[in-house]
């Protein structure tokens, strides 16, 4: 009984000094971790901040570094993966992600993306989806504006401009829009996975009853095609597809 | 043959000349094991004679005599001293253990009868005994190579049976013998597979020690000492080394005729027989080193110290340094590994010379020497020397430390390096290695993942919203243009309506011969006509305005000119008499025409 207090109080207090302790000296807590050695400690604090919600280039970044250094590769490269996504020009994580993505054992004959479908991905996540959202806005009402002021003032000088600029505030809003919309897509609900088991095998079908197709190592990306209770259907860089178990892979 | 049955024929003559004092001596050891074959040997100074042995114990299994005779001949003045002797060699096996009498044996001579001496001989049960395997009971011809087979044996000793991967086993290769060994043709050692051996320097063998084992007296010599360091974990078979060794052996004739002891002697031969043997196969079994290994263990194994040590501290640029790395202590010294020094960028870097100094089995000193040569000035630092062997003794991984090191580096490194690399402009800059980069630090701008505004209902309310306030500020402006329309068109219909009522004032103006009052009224009718058809404010009202206006409706000149004649008309008979101009009544007809003209187009 005593002893069930004394675990207790231990919890409770454990509980306690986590909570007080402030993010931003936990995030700057793993950082002394990872420079003293120790990447695994960082690499969870990393995590538990990551899985409370917070998020920031420099948070998935890191965390990427610590799971690196801990050996845990698969991780490493989610985690890049996902810093790529709030910091897509960012050139320290590319090259991280190029040392993580070389250990990787699956090796695909990828089909790179069409040119403007990079683009525009690359565009969309310049800045959040609230920014483009804004800014979409805001050129949706500058459009309606010069429209109004195209309708009413039927003598004033710049009638035809303001015809000419509330069609391309309608467009930009347009664009912008479909740019928001893309980076939620990207950011928030990605269809990209990363195998995190050290090798599992691809069936045709959901079960273990599937035929065996293609057997993946961790650190591979995969696309979720179809989500099916345990199984998932992803589809390989070369295009191929087959039935994963979801507790395989974490999206990114 | 025939000299030696000449000289003893002689001997044998002159024997008969002098008498003299006969002894008879018994050899014998104290003890013996059982099973274990031992040796008594009876010494008499004659020649010429009959030996009679002793009755020896039934348990006792006898083999022999060897019998063999000497004399020694020598002339002094002339005088002649003659010494013979005869030796016989029994070779007995005792079966059963406990306290044995040996009786005296006999040796009568024509004229007188000598016994040996009574011995006692102890026969113990304890069988630990060297020579390995038996042979007895054969037949006499075969008892001679029955004997090398017990009375030679080969082994194989080591310091211990179970060490560590890497952990060296001393062995001793060693040589029993128990009779003469003229040589050592061939050792054959086995591929020791599993061990990498290294042979420690052994002095030639000339001559084997006397060493007494179990009571048993053998001639030993080490044949090889060396060192095996094993290379694999697991239980490793030393399989048996080989020798032939030269082994002087009696053979004899096995001639009916001369089958008897007497004729042996004459008849027996020394000869140089080769004779295999081997040592008994060993097990070594090979503890595997503990996982997981440190980084920086170089395969060390063994109890060690480092110690390290700089030339010089304070030198001038691209002069020489020397750091010495030295390990100390026992093990595995030679299959010790370079350890890994980060040398900072600026100082060159040789490939260490390696010196190995053993003091003996397996201990020493091993020293990595790096040659460095700093190439820039300033100060640089040498980093502490860590190195992790594996102690078996502790059965754990030591981390040694050896101090670090500030170098001082001073003078003109331009004047030097110019003369070496005179056509060289600079260098490629090396890369050492591929790593991450390092993490970002800074309070990492962490925020809360928000909501997107994409998927919330009132983002896409603003844009309704929006849409809803253009289309009614549009609805209301367009009201407002109605209303304004309504005004236009209200003075456009009243605008003939004014005007014939300000002309027809005009005409009873005229009748009553009021003719300025009239052209005023005529005047203003215009006036106002134009105002209101042409929807232009009072105040703005100028004939330019008027006229620029009518040009936009396309009224046609004549009618303008037709409208700035009348108007000028009716100015001009406003300040001079109406005599001198038109008369005031023709002036009304052409405004009442002009005015039906402009409804008509303006409409």
């Amino acid at each position: 009984m005593q002893r069930l207090i004394l675990i207790f109080i231990v919890l409770i207090s454990g509980v306690l000094t986590a909570a007080s302790q402030s993010p931003e000296e936990r995030y700057s807590q793993a950082g002394n971790l990872y420079s003293s050695g120790d990447y695994s400690g960082a690499a969870a604090i990393y995590r538990q901040l990551y899985d409370e919600g917070y998020r920031s280039e420099d948070l998935l970044y890191n965390a990427g570094n610590a799971f690196y250094k801990s050996g845990d590769n698969a991780s490493a490269i989610l985690f890049y993966e996902r810093a790529k996504l709030l910091a897509p020009a960012d050139e320290d994580i590319d090259y991280n992600l190029q040392i993580a993505g070389s250990k990787i054992t699956d090796r695909f004959e990828t089909v790179p993306e069409l040119f403007f479908v990079r683009w525009f991905d690359f565009i969309s996540l310049l800045t959040t989806t609230n920014i483009w959202a804004v800014l979409a806005f805001a050129m949706f009402a500058l459009a309606l504006l010069l429209g109004v002021i195209f309708l009413t003032r039927a003598r004033a000088k710049g009638r035809l401009l303001s015809f000419w600029l509330a069609l391309a505030a309608m467009v930009l809003s347009v664009v912008m829009l479909s740019l928001a919309l893309r980076n939620n897509s990207l950011v928030n609900h990605n269809k990209n996975a990363v195998i995190t088991c050290s090798i599992v095998t691809g069936r045709s079908a959901p079960g273990e009853s599937g035929t065996e197709l293609f057997v993946l190592h961790s650190g591979t990306r995969v696309r979720v095609e179809q989500e099916l209770g345990l199984y998932f259907e992803v589809q390989l860089p070369d295009g191929n597809k087959g039935w994963i178990r979801a507790d395989c892979m974490e999206k990114i | 043959m025939k000299s030696i049955v000449v000289t003893l024929a002689f001997f044998l003559a002159s024997a008969m000349m002098f008498s003299q004092e006969l002894t008879l001596t018994v050899d014998a050891p104290e003890s013996a094991v059982r099973g274990q074959r031992f040796r008594i040997v009876y010494t008499v100074n004659s020649t010429d004679g009959q030996f009679s042995p002793p009755r020896f114990d039934s348990s006792f299994s006898v083999q022999g005599p060897q019998q063999s005779t000497s004399r020694n001949v020598q002339w002094i003045n002339g005088q002649m001293t003659s010494v013979s002797s005869t030796t016989l060699i029994y070779y007995v096996v005792a079966s059963v253990p406990g306290k044995f009498t040996i009786a005296p044996a006999q040796f009568v001579t024509k004229k007188m009868t000598v016994s040996s001496p009574e011995r006692e001989i102890l026969i113990t049960n304890d069988a630990a005994a060297p020579a390995t395997g038996q042979q007895q009971g054969q037949g006499r011809s075969s008892a001679g190579n029955a004997e090398t087979g017990s009375e030679l044996s080969l082994k194989l000793l080591v310091n211990t049976r179970e060490v560590y991967a890497g952990q060296p086993v001393s062995a001793t290769l060693k040589l029993f013998s128990r009779i003469n060994i003229s040589g050592i043709n061939e050792l054959k050692y086995p591929d020791f597979k599993g061990f990498l051996r290294e042979d420690i320097e052994t002095p030639q063998l000339k001559s084997l020690e006397t060493e007494v084992i179990d009571g048993v007296q053998y001639g030993t010599g080490v044949l090889q000492r060396f060192l095996l360091y094993p290379q694999i974990p697991g239980d490793i078979r030393i399989d048996p080394v080989q020798m032939t060794a030269m082994v002087q052996q009696r053979t004899s004739m096995n001639d009916p005729f001369f089958d008897d002891p007497f004729f042996e002697n004459f008849f027996s031969n020394v000869s140089t027989v080769p004779r295999q043997v081997a040592t008994q196969p060993l097990t070594i079994k090979v503890k595997p080193l503990p996982e997981p290994r440190p980084a920086d263990f170089h395969g060390a194994v063994g109890s060690f110290d480092l110690a390290s040590s700089l030339s010089a501290t304070e030198v001038e640029v691209n002069d020489a340094i020397t750091l010495t790395i030295t390990l100390k202590g026992s093990g595995n010294l030679n299959l010790a590994g370079e350890p890994v020094i980060n040398f900072p960028q600026g100082i060159e870097k040789y490939d260490p010379r390696v010196t190995v100094k053993s003091t003996g089995t397996a201990s020493g000193t091993r020293s990595f020497e790096y040659l460095l040569i700093p190439r820039n000035t300033g100060t640089f630092e040498i980093p502490p020397v860590s190195y992790t062997v594996f102690d078996p003794g502790q059965e754990k991984y030591v981390t040694l430390r050896a101090a670090g090191y500030t170098v001082t580096v001073t003078g003109n490194p331009g004047t030097v390096e110019t003369a070496p690399q005179a056509y060289v402009p600079g260098e490629d800059v090396r890369y050492l290695g591929q790593d991450i980069r390092f993490i970002r630090n800074g309070d990492g701008r962490l925020a809360m993942l928000p909501d997107t505004l994409v998927t919330a209902t009132w983002y896409w309310m603003w844009f309704v919203l929006a849409l809803l306030a253009a289309a009614a500020v549009l609805l209301l402006r367009r009201e407002q243009i109605k209303r304004n329309a309504d005004i236009a068109g209200l003075r456009n219909r009243k605008a003939a309506k004014s005007a014939r009522k300000r002309l027809a004032k005009a005409e009873s103006l005229l009748k009553t011969g009021r003719d300025e009052q009239a052209n005023a009224e005529i005047a203003r009718a215009l006036w106002g006509f134009l105002a209101d058809k042409l929807s232009i404010p009072q105040s703005e009202l100028t004939r330019e305005k008027c006229y620029s206006s009518l040009r936009t409706k396309e009224t046609g000149e004549e009618l303008i000119t037709e409208i700035d004649r009348v108007l000028s008309a009716t100015e001009y008979s406003q300040y001079a008499r109406v005599s001198e101009g038109e008369s005031p009544a023709a002036l009304y007809r052409r405004a009442v025409r002009l005015i039906g003209q402009l409804d008509d187009v303006l409409d």
